[in-house]
């Protein structure tokens, strides 16, 4: 088993900031990653979605961020209907999007899941002990993504 | 012409049943919108529409094999896959399935439309 190289971090980083571009035509501020070396100790907001990762690689993808945040996005996408149901809709459409965007660099050796949401914290089977964090800022809000990954060799 | 919208989201069906009524676009029935390969084969072979977007990453059915089953269906069928899925190898494929156009998510309006204007008959 391997962990993922600062390029293969960069293209989780990529998916973020092309997201928020082609959606919103606000780009995000993308605060690097960092591992978190406590284990578990990754900001969780009101919503979270995550995505499961199979084939050569084994993990989540983990997308956190609060209500008021995606109720923006919604409005962005045009959408009135701010249902506790499309808010975590919403929440996990983006972990999807950012998972199936970083295939474009990994290919279809890392296979994705159909992504799990919930209110809060989501419970996930992650592999390493130190995963990426990856903290998002859009308009005032701040977001997270964790990369929880490693390749299988 | 008769529009079927698959996606396992909600917020982007929504979003492509607004779009479909576009000013640029032909006018576009929407006779079903299904969460799943499976609920879109029963659609299909209940509407028998013209146009379907396709999303690949689903539950119960997935959208490559879901474009196949149609194709075998009626392989006039305009496919145009939407998903988040940017590999080459996963175009390729559907695009071998049968699907006749691949967009990426996300997903501008225009891109949307000009992506269904180029995979329409004129």
């Amino acid at each position: 088993m391997s962990d993922l190289n600062e390029t293969e971090i960069k293209v989780f980083i990529d998916a973020v900031t092309n997201y928020f571009n082609q959606l919103t035509q606000e780009p995000a501020n993308v605060r690097g990653a960092f591992l978190d070396d406590n284990g578990g100790t990754a900001p969780v907001f009101d919503y979270s979605g995550q995505i499961a990762v199979s084939g050569q690689f084994r993990g989540t993808i983990t997308v956190s961020a609060p209500r008021a945040m995606i109720r923006h996005l919604l409005l962005a996408l045009n959408e009135s209907d701010q249902s506790d149901a499309n808010l975590r809709d919403t929440i996990g459409e983006l972990a999807n999007t950012l998972a199936g965007n970083a295939r474009k660099h990994f290919g279809g050796e890392m296979e994705i899941s159909v992504p799990r949401t919930a209110a809060g914290a989501i419970g996930g089977s992650g592999s390493r002990k130190r995963p990426y964090v990856i903290m998002v800022s859009w308009k005032t809000y701040s977001a997270s993504l964790v990369v929880d990954i490693e390749r299988l060799e | 012409m008769k529009l079927l919208i698959v996606d396992d989201s909600n917020v982007i069906r929504q979003r492509i049943a607004r779009l479909a009524g576009d000013a640029r676009l032909p006018n576009l029935e929407i006779v079903g919108q299904a969460r799943n390969g499976a609920e879109a084969l029963s659609l299909f072979v209940r509407h028998r529409p013209d146009v379907v977007t396709m999303d690949l990453t689903m539950p119960e059915l997935g959208g490559v094999e879901c474009t196949e089953q149609i194709v075998a269906i009626d392989d006039n069928v305009n496919i145009l896959v939407v998903s988040a899925l940017s590999d080459k190898s996963t175009a390729i494929t559907a695009l071998k399935k049968g699907a006749r156009g691949f967009l990426y998510k996300p997903f501008t309006e225009d891109q949307l439309v000009e992506a269904l204007l180029e995979m329409l008959p004129t």
